[in-house]
């Protein structure tokens, strides 16, 4: 009985596995547009060049947007890291062969909003592929160190966790190139290696400085007694404490560097009650104290960067809250000047050209600069979209903007489309600070911006003129504070637009844009005061930046059916509604967490159904009690009872939940490493591509209801767009079991688009494409065509064939652009000039065509319309059949002439069949010459450079004709006369060839012709 | 119940996955060269004439390539009007491009011409890179306009790197790229190819070729045609 049990089950699991699945390569030609921008970039965490190349090749470890790569300098970067996860906490090159590289992931800036990684990735080929080599558990890493002798000797330092205990951290050594790893010291599992130093006169000579430090959701504690300095001269073999000279004990986060040319000399930022500098010139042994500085004291958690000139010892750099330099080995610093440019503070990687110590490069959480005087003066590298942001939303206008703010990056808003393509110059600043909810007004004009702790504003797009609308304290609120989240909820109603709510621990609306609230809850958190604590975050150094306010509201979510009911979600596990906009409340954590899903997560997103008010999903998220499980919840009874989604796929704990306005089954889920989706509803989910990195961290998700784009916030990689998911909606699974899928192709409007050409940004920097103007021709394939065309026919009302398109082959979505317009027509040959009019058509009239798509030897028909412009005010439809006529009347002239052209080339070729008697033929000789005199009038022959013109009659018609063909206005009152005028000189020159012939052909009878000329 | 139906997709997928790791790189190659016809038919090509062109807005662009097997190429290409040609033989490489503005014939750099000369054999590269001294590196399994494939790196004698996909279903290569390297910078090129085409030698040739700028479709092949010296050597005004 079981063995026919399982057999059956085999068979249905064949029968399942032979159906075919939903996965991202079906999707894989919809590209999405990536933003950017590079205009403020985002967190740099690492950067190291190749010694040997002079640092023309650099790789750049980034917060959130993986690992680029530069061949020249950093005139321009590549993304090498797309398929793993985005978070880089450290780079090494092997010097002596520099295709091999390690990337460290997690980065080691422990920040509230700081990712994690997932171990040492390692390439042997410069980047291209990338293979995991172990440290899987690491979660954060701070540094690479290899042997310049023997680069196979690797130390890496782990800080390890930032949210939980790990047995995990410590210094890491292998001795074979990364295949395998040792734990080579640790001194307990909250305390893990935070920066580890090498002696490059002598390998065996090591520093490692180890650091004790946690968070959780509402606290920082950078410290305690497991920091300390430690050397090893014996390669790790075995550690001595450190500190002779050093202040009292405890320690924090200890920033270590050594002189290259002096290794003696080293030089140490060292966290404690007295944060200070402290040098040493007897490598470690004896350390005196030196400058205390802001810069150099700042936030020494955040800011662990020191270095030594590799050529000047006395040379000492200070990447901090600013860039600081001191000539005098660490006595006095110097502030870099703002003069090229103001350099963005907070810095945590610098690389010096050993090749050329004058040039440096520096990241900062607003991107790269290069230094090419020795860190004095900064220039700003505008190539790297690697930008973080936390929310993006959308207007109504056309073309709409986008808006988002970023982590210490402000709040910006951009067009989606714009002449040209979006380009940096295409992004405006609409407040400052640390960016989150940028939210436009309804009216078009205003936007909403806020920074860190929920400091929020109104502002007027045009001016920038801003007022502070954050609600505040009243005497009916029985509380010492109001309690802002760092990334406060600020947003306008699904429903209705015209509310305007935001959250602390009570939650506010406003129906006048924020010049009056009303209070419409009472607290809805778990008001626990042991989370409440935040003044005396920081450990060893005050810092308490509103990253750790604690029990607020931290989601908000107007139901798009019914503006009474609103959702709001916590930080402290909280889940509740409303039905009648405030007056009473409904907490379903309880609910919540009997689904599996951790009590005290934070609701990281809400979204009440568009499709039934009893449904709704959330995402939850736990990380910051060390917790990376996807939660994704769903209820379908208004909270009552919930069932967790779960999918192998999914990665990194939940940041969005999206549900499709078209299809109620496409859900899109976003979380710290990836996007994904799912078309049956949740029941399968597939990870994303389409030019999203495969990992990306995806913190927010919209659908724009007019134009279908899929508008993604990452947080590390800016914004992407991709273009109108109808494709992805319209998939049903009947479909996909088709082999071929004609989609139906929605109506084309007649015009020639509207952003221009879409080229890259002319001023550099970080540019992408605009959105077809017109919607494509989609088929779907449900595999590869190996052998065999894919052809798509456009064909007129009369059945005549307009155009022959070849379409793509590959597995999934295909598509193809049709530029509206019939076939070129074809050009003489003869010319010393290309003529353009071998690639211009007019444009169809509107009507509706015939789509044929002919895979292999098999059919399918559809069709489109073509729709006039209607708002296009210059050109009615009577003008644009006028334009049509006028330019297939020059198409006509210009095949006349073509004809023409070829027959004189035909009698020139015959002429010259024998050239020795052609030469002794004088009759021939003065045939050939009067031939080429009309030839030249007719085309142009002589002028072969291209910045020289030359216009005789076909050019002169190829450009009217041109004219004509990209017109959308009526003509203007010269250009049909010309047409006029053009006919006449041809027809002169017409004559003067027959006259030519019956002059000069019965001279000639030795001529031979092509039969049927 | 429904764990152990997980389980039992789950062994069939698990076995699934064993079979193709089993599968060493040279099995892989072997079947690949099976796949596109064998290497006696493939050695029975030593000169070569396509014809093909590229579809742009409804305009054609006409390419004719004529090649002798490890010695010479050269590349027709006519649109609006002109004709343009690029040469490359074990020696020398030219081109003239007149719609970029170019009147005669302009040597191509000795950089460019190592990177032209390994397009210069006529068989895949799966039967030459031995001969050719190139190493061969398997990367394992990858995806390519969602169709699965082998992936594999070849790095040539100036340490120009070619990255091959080869279907895992039909084991036909279905993207080439070339990473070349141009005074320390490096630069990608890529080709796809598709409708592979069995010809009456017994070999299949990609009736599809794409690049960055388009697709070619081959409309005429002709295989062993016999091919003048002149066709490779400079019209003599142009040198």
């Amino acid at each position: 009985m079981k063995k026919i049990v399982i057999m059956a089950m085999m068979v249905a699991a064949n029968q399942l596995s032979a159906q075919t699945s939903v996965n991202a390569a079906m999707f894989g030609t919809m590209e999405a547009r990536q933003l950017g921008p590079g205009t403020m970039s985002g967190r740099i965490t690492a950067i190291e060049g190749v010694i040997s190349d002079q640092g023309k090749t650099m790789y750049i470890g980034t917060a959130g947007g993986g690992v680029w790569k530069s061949t020249n300098a950093g005139a321009s970067f590549k993304p090498m890291f797309d398929k793993y996860c985005q978070s880089i906490g450290a780079i090494g090159i092997n010097q002596k062969n520099p295709a091999i590289v390690y990337a460290g992931t997690g980065e080691s800036n422990m920040r509230n909003s700081v990712s994690y990684g997932n171990g040492i990735y390692k390439t042997t080929d410069g980047g291209d592929n990338w293979k995991k080599i172990g440290l899987d558990s690491s979660e954060h890493i701070s540094k690479i160190v290899i042997d310049a002798e023997n680069p196979d000797i690797i130390y890496v330092s782990v800080p390890g966790p930032l949210w939980s205990n790990s047995k995990n951290r410590g210094l890491y050594k292998s001795i074979n190139g990364g295949d395998t790893w040792e734990k080579i010291f640790f001194i307990d599992d909250k305390t893990g290696c935070a920066d580890i130093v090498m002696d490059p006169s002598n390998s065996s000579i090591l520093f490692a400085s180890m650091w004790q430090f946690r968070r959780t959701p509402f606290s920082f504690d950078s410290g305690g007694k497991g920091s300390g300095l430690y050397k090893s001269t014996d390669a790790g073999k075995t550690w001595r404490e450190i500190k002779n000279g050093l202040p009292t004990k405890p320690f924090g986060r200890i920033a270590l560097a050594l002189a290259p040319s002096d290794p003696k000399q080293m030089i140490a930022i060292v966290e404690s009650t007295t944060t200070g500098l402290y040098i040493s010139s007897d490598a470690g042994e004896n350390w005196k104290s030196q400058s205390a500085t802001v810069n150099v004291t700042a936030r020494p958690f955040y800011f662990s960067t020191i270095a030594i000139d590799p050529k000047d010892p006395k040379r000492v750099y200070r990447p901090a809250f600013n860039f600081a330099y001191s000539s005098d080995g660490g006595y006095s610093f110097t502030d870099a000047s703002y003069d090229a440019a103001w350099v963005h503070s907070d810095m945590h990687a610098l690389w010096i050209n050993p090749s050329n110590t004058n040039i440096m490069y520096v990241g900062t959480d607003g991107g790269l600069y290069v230094s090419l005087d020795r860190g004095i003066n900064w220039q700003f590298n505008q190539g790297l979209p690697v930008g973080q942001f936390y929310h993006v939303a959308y207007d109504m206008q056309e073309p709409y903007n986008v808006y988002g703010g970023l982590q210490d990056n402000g709040s910006w808003m951009a067009p989606s489309a714009s002449p040209g393509g979006i380009g940096n110059g295409n992004w405006d600043r609409v407040g400052g600070g640390d960016g989150f909810w940028t939210i436009p007004d309804a009216d078009g004009k205003t936007v909403y911006s806020e920074y860190q702790g929920g400091n929020m504003y109104r502002s007027e797009i045009k001016t920038m003129k801003s007022e502070f609308i954050q609600p505040q304290k009243t005497s009916k609120e029985e509380t010492t504070k109001l309690r802002w989240n760092w990334n406060t909820p600020l947003l306008t109603g699904a429903k209705n637009p015209k509310n305007l709510y935001v959250g602390c621990q009570y939650l506010y609306k406003s129906i006048d844009q924020g010049r009056n609230w009303k209070r419409i809850s009472p607290d809805l958190t778990t008001n626990d005061k042991n989370k409440q604590k935040q003044e005396d975050s920081g450990g060893l150094s005050e810092d308490n930046t509103s990253a750790e306010n604690h029990c607020t509201i931290f989601t908000i979510a107007e139901s798009s059916l019914d503006e009474n009911m609103i959702w709001a979600g916590t930080d402290d596990g909280n889940l509740q509604y409303t039905l009648d906009a405030g007056n009473t409340w409904t907490n379903v954590s309880a609910n919540v967490a009997k689904a599996g899903i951790a009590a005290q997560s934070w609701v990281s997103s809400i979204q009440p159904s568009q499709y039934d008010k009893n449904t709704v999903y959330a995402t939850f998220e736990n990380h910051m009690y060390g917790d990376f499980q996807t939660y994704l919840g769903k209820s379908t009874d208004l909270g009552k009872t919930w069932k967790r989604i779960t999918s192998i796929e999914f990665t990194g704990f939940a940041h969005k939940i999206k549900e499709d306005f078209e299809n109620k089954n496409l859900l899109f889920l976003g979380t710290e490493m990836g996007l994904f989706a799912t078309l049956d509803g949740g029941e399968n989910w597939f990870r994303m591509k389409n030019n999203i990195p495969e990992y990306a961290m995806v913190r927010d998700i919209q659908i724009h209801p007019v134009t279908h784009d899929l508008i993604i916030a990452s947080h590390g990689r800016g914004i992407f767009i991709l273009d109108d998911i109808r494709p992805i909606s319209s998939l049903s699974k009947e479909l996909l079991e088709k082999d071929v899928y004609l989609f139906p192709t929605p109506d084309m409007t007649l015009y020639n688009g509207k952003f221009g050409w879409g080229g890259p940004e002319v001023s550099g920097g970080w540019g992408t494409g605009n959105p077809a103007s017109n919607p494509t021709i989609n088929y779907y394939l449900k595999q590869r065509l190996s052998s065999g065309k894919v052809t798509v026919e456009i064909y007129d009302e009369q059945n005549k064939l307009v155009q022959s398109i070849p379409g793509t082959v590959r597995k999934g979505i295909n598509k193809v652009g049709w530029n509206l317009r019939s076939v070129p027509p074809r050009v003489a040959a003869g010319s010393t000039k290309m003529d353009g009019a071998g690639f211009t058509a007019p444009m169809v009239l509107p009507g509706k065509y015939s789509v044929k798509l002919i895979v292999k030897d098999k059919e399918y028909m559809g069709s489109v319309n073509c729709v006039h412009d209607k708002t296009n005010k210059d050109l009615s439809e009577a003008d644009r059949k006028l334009v049509y006529e006028k330019a297939m009347q020059l198409q006509s002239l210009y095949g006349t002439l073509t004809n023409t052209i070829d027959s004189i080339n035909l009698y020139q070729t015959g002429l010259k069949v024998d050239t020795v008697a052609f030469s002794k033929n004088k009759n021939a000789k003065t045939f050939y010459d009067e031939l080429q005199k009309v030839k030249t009038e007719l085309m142009a022959t002589k002028k072969k450079s291209i910045f020289a013109d030359e216009e005789r009659i076909r050019e002169k018609v190829s450009s009217l004709y041109g004219n004509f063909c990209g017109m959308e206005a009526k003509p203007n009152s010269t250009q049909l006369e010309a047409i006029e005028v053009l006919q006449k000189d041809y027809k002169a020159q017409e004559d003067a060839f027959k006259k030519v012939v019956v002059k000069n052909l019965p001279k000639n009878p030795q001529l031979k012709l092509p039969k049927g000329f | 119940m429904k764990t152990m139906k997980m389980l039992v997709v789950a062994m069939l997928l698990m076995s699934g996955v064993q079979v193709a790791n089993a599968q060493t790189s040279e099995e892989i190659i072997n079947k690949h060269i099976a796949a596109i016809g064998g290497k006696d038919s493939w050695n029975k090509l030593k000169t070569l004439k396509l014809e093909g062109t590229i579809k742009a807005q409804g305009a054609e662009i006409k390419l004719t390539i004529y090649q002798v097997d490890k010695k010479a190429k050269r590349e027709n290409i006519a649109l609006m009007g002109m004709t343009g040609y690029s040469i490359v033989t074990n020696t020398e490489g030219w081109n003239f491009m007149p719609f970029q503005g170019q009147t005669k014939p302009e040597p191509i750099t000795a950089d460019e011409l190592k990177i032209e000369q390994n397009d210069l054999y006529l068989q895949d590269e799966f039967i030459t890179y031995q001969e050719m001294g190139k190493k061969l590196e398997f990367l394992g399994k990858d995806d390519f306009d969602g169709t699965e494939c082998f992936k594999f790196k070849m790095t040539d004698k100036n340490a120009q790197e070619t990255t091959y996909f080869i279907d895992a279903n039909t084991y036909f290569t279905l993207k080439q790229t070339n990473k070349i390297k141009v005074n320390g910078q490096e630069m990608e090129n890529s080709m796809v190819f598709a409708d592979y085409k069995s010809q009456p030698e017994g070999f299949f040739y990609p009736m599809s070729i794409s690049s960055g700028f388009g697709e070619m479709q081959v409309t005429k092949i002709e295989i062993n045609p016999t091919l003048e010296d002149s066709l490779f050597q400079l019209p003599k005004e142009g040198k």
